[in-house]
C-alpha cells in the first residue's frame, strides 16, 4: 500500500522536498553534536536536560492522545470517528517515532543505546518507557495498517486486529503515565515530585492531542479533499475542552499546595516559572502566555456556538497546542531543574545546533506522518 | 502435498539450515583460534600449588591463547573487578594475578608499541586509550 | 500473493524458528564464547563493609583546597574553565547550598561564612542507581556508589535523580582539558557521567582516600560504618553530626560536624 505515497501532485512533492531539506539541516547539526559532544547544546551540569527531553515529553502526550479516537470508536461505537481513527493511529506512530529520536539525540553515547535492552533494569523508569513506547508504536502501526489493508480489499479486518486495538487503549494511558513517572519519582526536584503529575500529563496530552487532530482534519480537508466531518471535529473539541479544563484544574491544585503550605522548596520552582526568583525570570512571560491563551482556548472550546465556527475552532486549537507546548515543552523540564540541588539558579538557552536538530526531528516525524496519511487517504478515497 | 506434510518439509528444511550454519560457525571458530581455555589446561602440566607471587615473569596464559582472547579476558577482568569485586585471577598453573590492566602493563608497558603494532597491522581500533593511559602516555 | 506460497513461507518461518531453538540447544558454544576462566576465591561479602566519612568542618577552615586539588589531579578531573561543562568530584559549598533544608535563622556569622566540603554521599538508598537504566551506576558490595564508564549511555538520569548535585557529565572530550595526566586513574570519555568513587582504586591497595590523606588539618575521617569499633563510629557516637537532606531518605554515608 505504501506505493500510494509515491503518487502526488506538485503541492505534495513541494512539501516533501521542504521536509527533506530541513531534515538535511537537522542531520548536519546532529553530526556536529556527535563529533563535538553534547557541549554544543545549551545544556550543562545544572540544567542537564533541555529541549530534547522537553519535546519528548510533549510528544508522548500527542502519541497517547490517539486513544481519544480509538476508545470512543471501538468501545462506544461513535461512528462519527470512523473516517479519522486511522489519522489518530498514524499520528501516534509518528509521534512515538519522534519521541525515540529525541531520546537518541539527547544521549551522550547513542552507540550504546542497546545497553538498555542488554542490561534490563526494571527499577529504572527509562527501561519501562522504552518498552511501552516501542510497544505503542508497533501496536498502532500494525493495527492501523491492517485495518486499512482490509478496507482496501473491502473485507472486515482480521480478528487479531481487534485484540491489538483493545490492548492499545490501556497502553496509551500507560505510555504517558510512565513518562510522568520518569520525573515524578525523583527526590529533590519539587516541581516534578507530585502525585498529580501523571494525571496532569494525561489531561494536557488529551487537550493538545485532540487539538492537533482537529487541526489535521482541517489541513486534510484543504490539501487532500478529505473531510472527516464537522460532527467528528465537534466531538473532539468537547473532549479537548474538558481535558484542558482538567489540566488547568490540576495546575491550580499545584499552586495551592505549594503556596498555602509555604514550604520553600515547593514554592521555589513555581516562583521561578511564574513570578521570577531572586531576579531570574526568563520564563515568566512564556508561562503567563501559556496560561492566558490556554484558558481562553478552553473557554472557546467549551462554548458550543464558538466551537462550531471553523475560524474560532482553528484559533482555539492552535491556542491550546501552543499553551501546552510551552507548559510541557519549556516550563516543565527546564523549570524542574531550578533551583539546582545546591540552591543555585542557572538559566538555560538552547543553541542553534540544538534547535536545528529539534526541527530536523520534527520534520522526520511530519514526513512519516505525511507518507502514512497519504497512503491512508488514497486507500480510503479509492475504496 | 497436504498441509501437514508441507509443514514437516518446512520444519526439516529450517532445522537443516540452522544446523549447517551452526556447524560452519563453530568449525570456522575452531579453525581460526586453535586454543581454548580447556585446551590449555590439557596441554600444560598440573598446577604446582597455590601461593605463586602476584607479579609473575610469565604471562597469565600462553601466548596463543592471549593473542586470540585478550579482549575477552580484559572484558571479563573489568566486569569482575569493577562490578563484582572478585579481583584475583588464578591461572591453570596456580599463579595468582590481580585482575587489572595494570597487571598487563606491569610487563607489556615496557614496550610502548606493544598494543599498537598488532592493532595497526590488523587495522582494529579499540577505544581503550580514549580513557586509559596508553604505554606511550604514561609518565615514565 | 499465491495462497500456497504464503502458507509455505509462514511454515518455513516457523521451521526456521524451531531450528534456531534446536541449534542453540545442540551447540552451547554457538551462543557463548568458550572463554570461561572463572576460578574465584575472593568474592567479597555483600554488605559486610559500608564505607563512610566524617567531615569535621570546625577544622576545615579558610581557603584551603588541598583535598580538592589532590583528588582532581589523581582522578584526572578535567577543568573546562566554565561552570556549564564543569566536572567536579569534591568541592566547597556555602551552608545554605549544602544544607538548604537545615537552614537556621540567626546563624552565627562564622558558620554562615564557613565553606563546607561537598562530595558524593554514597547513599545507602541512592536515587541515582535506581534511575540508571543500564546499571552503569550501582551500589557496590562495600556501599560505594560506583560508576561503570564502559556501560554508561549518557542519558543523565542519575544527574536528575541526585538531590546533592554530586554528578557531572562529560559534555566535551575531557582529555585535552586535563592539565597534568596522572597515571593513578583513567580519564573518561565524552558522553558519560562521573562522580566521586571514594577512591576505590586506593582502597584496593589499603590506602585511605586521597582527600583524607591530603588534608593538612586531619579534618576528614574515613572508615567502616558497619564496624562499631571503627574510629569513625566512635566519633559519630561522641559528636552531634549532620547528613545532607536527611528528609529524602537517601541515608548518606558522609557525615558533618558543624
Amino acid at each position: 500500500m505504501i506505493e500510494k505515497a509515491l503518487k502526488g501532485g506538485r503541492g505534495y512533492w513541494t512539501w516533501i522536498a521542504f521536509l527533506l531539506v530541513v531534515i538535511g539541516f537537522g542531520v548536519t547539526a546532529y553530526i556536529r553534536q556527535l563529533t563535538l559532544g553534547l557541549g554544543v547544546t545549551g545544556m550543562g551540569r545544572d540544567i542537564s536536560w533541555g529541549v530534547y527531553i522537553a519535546q519528548f515529553t510533549f510528544l508522548v502526550g500527542v502519541a497517547a492522545s490517539a486513544v481519544m479516537l480509538v476508545l470512543p470508536y471501538y468501545l462506544h461505537h461513535q461512528k462519527a470517528f470512523s473516517k479519522i481513527v486511522i489519522v489518530g493511529e498514524f499520528l501516534a506512530v509518528s509521534a512515538a517515532l519522534m519521541c525515540m529520536l529525541f531520546i537518541l539525540a539527547d544521549m551522550g553515547r547513542p552507540d550504546r543505546v542497546l545497553n538498555v535492552m542488554l542490561y534490563p533494569s526494571p527499577h529504572s523508569m527509562v527501561f519501562w518507557d522504552v518498552m511501552v513506547l516501542n510497544g505503542y508504536l508497533f501496536l498502532n502501526l500494525i493495527s492501523g495498517w491492517a485495518v486499512l489493508g482490509a478496507e482496501r480489499k473491502g473485507v472486515p479486518p482480521a480478528s487479531w486486529v481487534k485484540a491489538l486495538i483493545y490492548i492499545s487503549i490501556p497502553w496509551a494511558f500507560s505510555i504517558h503515565t510512565v513518562t510522568a513517572f520518569l520525573f515524578a519519582g525523583l527526590p529533590g526536584r519539587h516541581l516534578w515530585l507530585t502525585a498529580v503529575l501523571a494525571p496532569r500529563f494525561l489531561a494536557s496530552a488529551f487537550a493538545a492531542g485532540t487539538s492537533i487532530l482537529i487541526l489535521l482534519t482541517f489541513i486534510l480537508k484543504r490539501v487532500a479533499n478529505f473531510d472527516a466531518g464537522s460532527e467528528a471535529r465537534t466531538k473532539l473539541a468537547v473532549l479537548g475542552s474538558y481535558a484542558g479544563l482538567a489540566n488547568f484544574f490540576f495546575l491550580g491544585t499545584e499552586f495551592f499546595t505549594a503556596f498555602y503550605s509555604n514550604i520553600p522548596s515547593h514554592m521555589h520552582t513555581m516562583q521561578y516559572l511564574y513570578f521570577g526568583l531572586e531576579g531570574h525570570a526568563p520564563l515568566v512571560p512564556w508561562m503567563w502566555l501559556s496560561l492566558i491563551i490556554g484558558l481562553v482556548s478552553v473557554g472557546m472550546l467549551l462554548s458550543p456556538p464558538l466551537r462550531r465556527k471553523s475560524g474560532a475552532l482553528v484559533a482555539a486549537c492552535i491556542g491550546m497546542v501552543v499553551s501546552i507546548w510551552i507548559d510541557k515543552g519549556v516550563g516543565l523540564v527546564i523549570g524542574g531543574f531550578t533551583p539546582t540541588p545546591l540552591e543555585q539558579i542557572v538559566d538555560y538557552m538552547p543553541t542553534s545546533t540544538e534547535i536545528t536538530v529539534t526541527l530536523g526531528i520534527w520534520c522526520i516525524g511530519m514526513l512519516v506522518l505525511t507518507l502514512l496519511l497519504k497512503t491512508a487517504i488514497t486507500v480510503k478515497q479509492q475504496a | 502435498m497436504n498441509k501437514f506434510n508441507q509443514f514437516l518439509v518446512a520444519l526439516v528444511a529450517g532445522v537443516a539450515v540452522f544446523v549447517a550454519v551452526g556447524f560452519f560457525l563453530i568449525a570456522g571458530h575452531r579453525g581460526s583460534a586453535s586454543l581454548t581455555a580447556a585446551d590449555v589446561v590439557a596441554q600444560t602440566p598440573a598446577a604446582v600449588g597455590k601461593g605463586a607471587p602476584v607479579d609473575s615473569a610469565k604471562c597469565i596464559m600462553p601466548v596463543d591463547y592471549m593473542r586470540a582472547h585478550h579482549m575477552q579476558v580484559l572484558d571479563k577482568w573489568r566486569k569482575d573487578s569493577v562490578r563484582k569485586g572478585t579481583r584475583t585471577f588464578v591461572n591453570p598453573e596456580g599463579a595468582h594475578f590481580d585482575k587489572s590492566l595494570n597487571t598487563c602493563m606491569g610487563c607489556h608497558g615496557s614496550n610502548p608499541m606493544f598494543c599498537f603494532m598488532c592493532h595497526e597491522y590488523a587495522n582494529v581500533k579499540p577505544t581503550c586509550w580514549n580513557c586509559h593511559l596508553s604505554p606511550m602516555e604514561v609518565p615514565q | 500473493m499465491n495462497q500456497n506460497r504464503r502458507e509455505f513461507l509462514r511454515k518455513a518461518g516457523l521451521g526456521a524458528l524451531a531450528g534456531l531453538g534446536a541449534a542453540a540447544g545442540l551447540f552451547p558454544a554457538f551462543a557463548l564464547e568458550n572463554t570461561d576462566l572463572s576460578v574465584f576465591s575472593d568474592k567479597p561479602v555483600e554488605g559486610k563493609v559500608r564505607w563512610g566519612m566524617l567531615i569535621d568542618t570546625r577544622k576545615c577552615l579558610g581557603d584551603c583546597t588541598e583535598c580538592i586539588v589532590r583528588c582532581h589531579h589523581d582522578h584526572n578531573v578535567p577543568d573546562f574553565g566554565k561552570s556549564k561543562s564543569e566536572v567536579k568530584w569534591i568541592w566547597k559549598s556555602e551552608y545554605e547550598e549544602a544544607f538548604p533544608t537545615a537552614s537556621a535563622q540567626f546563624q552565627s556569622p562564622e558558620v554562615e561564612h564557613r565553606r563546607f566540603l561537598t562530595l558524593c554521599n554514597h547513599c545507602a538508598e541512592p536515587p541515582c542507581t535506581k534511575a540508571c537504566p543500564t546499571e552503569a551506576t550501582f551500589r557496590r558490595w562495600d556501599g560505594i556508589v560506583s560508576m561503570d564508564y564502559h556501560r554508561c549511555i549518557g542519558c543523565r538520569f542519575c544527574m536528575a535523580a541526585c538531590p546533592y548535585g554530586s554528578r557531572s557529565f562529560n559534555w566535551e572530550d575531557p582529555r585535552p582539558h586535563v592539565k597534568e595526566l596522572s597515571n593513578t586513574y583513567p580519564t573518561r570519555m565524552r558522553g558519560v557521567a562521573e562522580k566521586c568513587n571514594f577512591c576505590s582504586e586506593r582502597l584496593v591497595k589499603n590506602e585511605l582516600p586521597a582527600c583524607v590523606e591530603s588534608c593538612p588539618q586531619k579534618a576528614l575521617t574515613f572508615g567502616d560504618l558497619n564496624d562499631t569499633n571503627s574510629e569513625l563510629r566512635k566519633l559519630l557516637a561522641a559528636n552531634q553530626t549532620m547528613q545532607r537532606k536527611p528528609e529524602l531518605g537517601t541515608l548518606p554515608s558522609v557525615f558533618y560536624i558543624i
